[in-house]
């Protein structure tokens, strides 16, 4: 352990970072509710490691409700159906 | 050994305010504006919960100064766990984990309290613990993909459990045996380490040896504390005068 001559000094934020954690980033949407009656809906997206820290980072950046409903969607789960605008439409011929 | 629902309510609300601490001075430590978030969200939610028991144990304005305001290092409870500052990030992540698991463990036992104002801050503690422990469990995740993150986690472990542990405490007030301990700590306790080693198997981690007992000086069952609040940690952590903040 170390001394009580150490216990004021918190860790140094220049030499005792969190570890890199975004080797392979994922990338997640964020959908949420303000109550049973709204649609679930896109309200921003988080990069993270992995699931438990999508849903926290999700859960305190977009804090500004009190959502009685929140998700996240791993980016790559998401199947497009209409592609957006400029986006090459391939079509195979045959 | 008796232990009194109002002390422990106040080592839980101690400890919050310690944990809320080092939320509050490890925040640049983070290395993305989603931690430094998490963090300064996970510091609110403690303070939140230190005022929400301190009220309850102290209702009117004179007497909640004197609680928030009035008391000196000797008199705080909170737990000696976090009593040494962070050593790196993951001693940082499983300390705040320990802290939650076990006050966790202590506040649970309460959900079903007959006075209601302690059963609603029981379940909102535990509503906010349940994200305070996921981010943990996350940042777990990540730290056992590296050698040398892992190996400072482990190093955290085994320094820091023994003390989660000894919070818990102990029927003649010198012995780590958490066998001889009253049933309702035994249960405690129990639920505590069996929470802890489920989280830990998730990452293919086990339980450290728990059997040497701390020889760090005598047991107090009010503070649930071996030694005074360090006078440095105390500087930190109390409040300060309020003239002070315009």
């Amino acid at each position: 352990m170390a001394s009580n001559s150490e216990l004021e000094e918190p860790m140094n934020p220049h030499t005792e970072r969190a570890p890199d954690a975004g080797s392979r980033p994922r990338y997640y949407e964020v959908f949420a509710r303000k109550d049973s009656t709204d649609a679930l809906t896109h309200i921003g997206s988080v990069e993270a490691p992995n699931d438990d820290l999508a849903e926290i980072r999700a859960w305190y950046v977009y804090d500004q409700h009190r959502w009685r409903e929140m998700c996240v969607v791993p980016t790559e789960a998401i199947v497009t159906v209409r592609p957006r605008p400029g986006d090459v439409i391939r079509i195979k011929a045959v | 050994m008796a232990f009194s629902a109002n002390d422990d309510l106040l080592c839980v609300a101690d400890t919050k305010l310690v944990l809320g601490n080092w939320f509050a001075e490890c925040v640049m430590n983070g290395r993305s504006l989603p931690d430094f978030a998490a963090m300064l969200g996970m510091c609110t939610a403690s303070y939140g919960q230190t005022r929400a028991i301190y009220q309850h144990l102290s209702p009117g304005r004179d007497a909640y100064a004197q609680m928030e305001r009035g008391r000196g290092p000797d008199a705080i409870s909170s737990m000696e766990l976090l009593d040494v500052p962070p050593q790196n990030w993951e001693d940082l992540v499983l300390t705040a984990y320990l802290s939650e698991q076990a006050t966790w463990a202590m506040m649970s036992s309460l959900l079903d309290d007959p006075d209601r104002a302690v059963s609603a801050i029981a379940r909102k503690v535990g509503e906010e613990a349940y994200f305070h422990l996921k981010y943990a469990t996350g940042w777990f995740q990540v730290i056992r993909s590296e050698d040398e993150s892992s190996e400072r986690l482990m190093e955290a472990l085994a320094r820091r459990l023994p003390l989660a542990v000894d919070w818990f405490g102990h029927p003649d007030g010198d012995t780590a045996d958490v066998a001889e301990a009253s049933t309702s700590e035994r249960s405690r306790t129990q639920r505590f380490l069996r929470n802890v080693a489920q989280d830990l198997e998730r990452v293919g981690l086990q339980l450290p040896d728990l059997s040497q007992p701390l020889d760090r000086g005598e047991w107090d069952s009010s503070r649930r504390r071996r030694s005074d609040l360090p006078d440095g940690l105390f500087e930190i952590i109390r409040f300060k005068d309020p003239v002070y903040a315009h």
